[in-house]
């Protein structure tokens, strides 16, 4: 299973839903895919095109064009091909359907993603925060107009 | 039988009576010997023996965390020093914060140090540890650890090597053995 | 976990402070008598924002940031980084800088699988082992050492090329070293093969299988140990690793005996891939000639664009997502680390076995916390 062939089904399958299909070497895709449709379109490439090993799965924050581009990397343990599938959301309300049915480990990205960027999970198990004490819940620092940073409270500088 | 219920409520009778009460005797505890200790010779001889036996807690915090490992092993042998590992804050005199303290991690960190029996002593491994290190500017790092605990040797480095932490706990037990350490109160 | 217990049933924390070294972690484990009935990790104890620190560095200041993600990996995450930059800018490293690259990234595993085999021993109450795996560790560290000037953090790697040569004598020294090493490794081996104590406590213990790791999203020694030969050295080569004869070390049984012998293989397959790396190293320049890029290379403005590169870190797959936006520093760069998904493979694993496994199970999986929070 070469790339092209894995650009070919996956267009043909979603002709709507997914866009911007791309590729960019023999072992590096893209792809843009509607918010709505993530779910089914992961199963599609995990049950059909082997595509069984999410490799990680984060956001980019675009204040310019306000935009959060959710990113799911995604490879398998069969071919060597990964595929970067990209979701955008609009910046002031982002929500997207979890992939955690499809991909278990999805978990602690989502997690992460939503207290790093506050982007929020339908129909994710467990959403609560994973690497920030609670205190720190709504000040998405990493997104770009995050205030807090850089921290300037250290005394002992040389 | 009877005896020695007998005995039990003469002690309580005696307890309820205090000290204060019975001729010839002085009212003293712990704290009161360990005050007049210190002003005498013994207190020499109780540093001598505390210096020689500095039990670190291994607490893995960052990158430092990894030397430490290795200091503890055969290689740097610090066991000849009396310094020897200890998993456990309750078997250990030493703390070494050895990496970036977090906002998280401050609370946990507060309470292995309650933890510790004392006489007890920090020492600061590490330049994120001392001043931040590269992670000063961090939205999730807490800075100016020295502000909180007690500390007594700061080793810098990223991460010092194994010897600079060997020479830190010398230098420890320099401060100790000059009653100049933080972790008693002179 | 559900906070609420049931009749007859606790919660134990262990952690942040534990004797599963190295890197805090918190184990909230529900214990019906002494069976664990269900648990949950807590991570993010020494989460230090590396992401958003490595937004505001320039992308030569990046290589000092990156290699304190895995203390014990430093290298191979320095070698992801760099290999996203490369890719990005179009850099052609020289073939000597390649073969110096993968001589100190295969030190780097062949160190990082001492330690966590040794701090694995120590978990299930083999002392010994763990001053012996030091002892040889030492050895190693002090070759690596000779080379970049550092034992822990090395900022070795540079755009285009290494940052220094080897050393004079470099390859008897190895020579020297190896010796030692092969016969300690056949030692530890038979340690482990023949104490029953060990192999009552690490045999059928923590059974991984193919089908939940691949689904869980493990990679490395886990997974290899569950008979999945899934390498990216081999599936997608890097540097000059087409060129090198080595195999995938994988057993077959996946429980934790089986993780520490793939550690013990990969350690003999390492040395076998450095031999041939110094009797192949060709002379030549370290850096590309003709262009700027050097020792100090000058202040990059990296093509705009996006790339996702990969390599095989001690503990697995070992990935950079990073998008640049044309200027001197990244626009965004996502840490993809080993260790991420194998955390979560301890909630499953766990249900069902006595309080004394979880350190064994847990310790097996040679967790680095510090990349799991970054």
């Amino acid at each position: 299973m070469n790339a092209k062939s894995i650009i070919a089904s996956l267009t043909s399958k979603f002709p709507e839903e997914v866009y911007d299909a791309d590729i960019e070497s023999d072992i590096r895709t893209v792809a843009k895919v509607k918010p709505d449709n993530v779910v089914d379109v992961c199963r599609y490439l995990k049950e059909d095109l082997s595509f069984g090993h999410l490799c990680c799965e984060s956001a980019v924050d675009y204040p310019g064009r306000n935009e959060i581009e959710v990113v799911y990397i995604i490879g398998s343990y069969e071919h060597p091909v990964i595929l970067t599938m990209k979701a955008i959301l609009p910046r002031e309300n982002p929500v997207i359907e979890s992939v955690v049915p499809v991909y278990w480990n999805a978990n602690w990205y989502e997690r992460e993603t939503y207290e790093l960027f506050g982007v929020k999970y339908l129909n994710h198990p467990d959403l609560k925060p994973l690497v920030l004490p609670i205190e720190m819940l709504g000040e998405w620092p990493l997104r770009k107009d995050y205030q807090g940073f850089p921290n300037k409270t250290a005394k002992n500088l040389v | 039988m009877d005896e020695i219920e007998q005995t039990n409520v003469e002690q309580t009778t005696v307890q309820n009576v205090g000290y204060d009460d019975v001729p010839g005797m002085v009212l003293t505890d712990t704290n009161t010997i360990s005050d007049i200790i210190k002003k005498t010779k013994i207190q020499d001889v109780l540093n001598w023996g505390r210096k020689n036996s500095l039990w670190f807690m291994v607490n893995a915090m960052g990158c430092c965390g990894v030397e430490l490992l290795s200091t503890g092993m055969a290689h740097y042998d610090t066991d000849r020093f009396g310094i020897i590992p200890r998993n456990s804050p309750r078997h250990a005199d030493v703390m070494i914060i050895s990496g970036y303290v977090t906002k998280k991690y401050l609370p946990a960190l507060k309470r292995i140090w309650d933890q510790m029996p004392a006489p007890k002593w920090v020492i600061c491994y590490g330049d994120c540890a001392i001043s931040g290190g590269p992670f000063y500017e961090s939205y999730s790092t807490f800075q100016n650890v020295d502000e909180i605990f007690p500390v007594d040797v700061f080793i810098p480095g990223c991460p010092p090597r194994c010897e600079a932490l060997i020479q830190g706990f010398v230098e420890l037990q320099k401060k100790i053995e000059a009653k100049k350490d933080r972790g008693t109160d002179y | 976990m559900e906070e609420t217990v049931g009749p007859s049933e606790m919660i134990v924390h262990l952690g942040p402070q534990h004797p599963m070294m190295p890197g805090p972690f918190r184990l909230n484990a529900k214990l019906r008598g002494e069976t664990v009935v269900d648990s949950e990790v807590e991570i993010g104890w020494i989460h230090k924002g590396i992401e958003k620190i490595l937004e505001n560095k320039t992308y030569l200041q990046g290589i000092t940031i990156v290699d304190r993600i895995c203390y014990l990996e430093a290298l191979t995450n320095e070698e992801a980084y760099v290999g996203c930059v490369e890719k990005l800018a179009g850099i052609e490293v020289p073939e000597r800088a390649q073969y110096i690259r993968v001589i100190m990234e295969e030190f780097s595993r062949i160190q990082s699988h001492l330690l966590g085999m040794g701090e694995y021993a120590s978990f299930v109450g083999f002392v010994s082992m763990f001053m012996y795996t030091i002892r040889d560790r030492e050895d190693v560290l002090t070759l690596m050492d000779s080379v970049t000037g550092a034992r822990v953090t090395h900022s070795f790697l540079r755009f285009g090329g290494v940052k220094d040569d080897l050393p004079e004598g470099f390859k008897d020294n190895v020579k020297y070293v190896f010796g030692n090493l092969r016969k300690a490794i056949d030692q530890y081996e038979e340690l482990y093969s023949t104490d029953s104590i060990y192999k009552s406590r690490t045999v059928g213990v923590g059974v991984l299988t193919a089908d939940v790791a691949k689904d869980i999203g493990v990679s490395g020694p886990p997974l290899r140990a569950t008979g999945v030969a899934f390498d990216i050295r081999k599936d997608e080569p890097y540097l000059v690793y087409a060129d090198l004869d080595f195999k995938v070390c994988t057993q077959k049984a996946g429980d934790v005996y089986a993780r520490i012998q793939v550690r013990l293989d990969e350690m003999r397959e390492s040395m076998y891939i450095i031999e041939q790396c110094l009797d192949q190293i060709p002379s030549g320049p370290l850096f590309p000639e003709g262009t700027p890029y050097g020792k100090r290379s000058p202040v990059m403005r990296i093509p705009a664009g996006e790339v996702f590169h990969r390599v095989e870190a001690p503990r697995g797959e070992m990935g950079f997502y990073m998008v640049s936006d044309g200027s001197d520093k990244p626009y965004r760069v996502k840490v993809r680390g080993p260790v991420y998904p194998t955390l979560q493979t301890l909630p499953p694993l766990l249900k069902g076995v006595s309080v004394a496994d979880i350190v064994a199970i847990a310790g097996s999986m040679d967790t680095c916390t510090s990349e799991v929070d970054r």
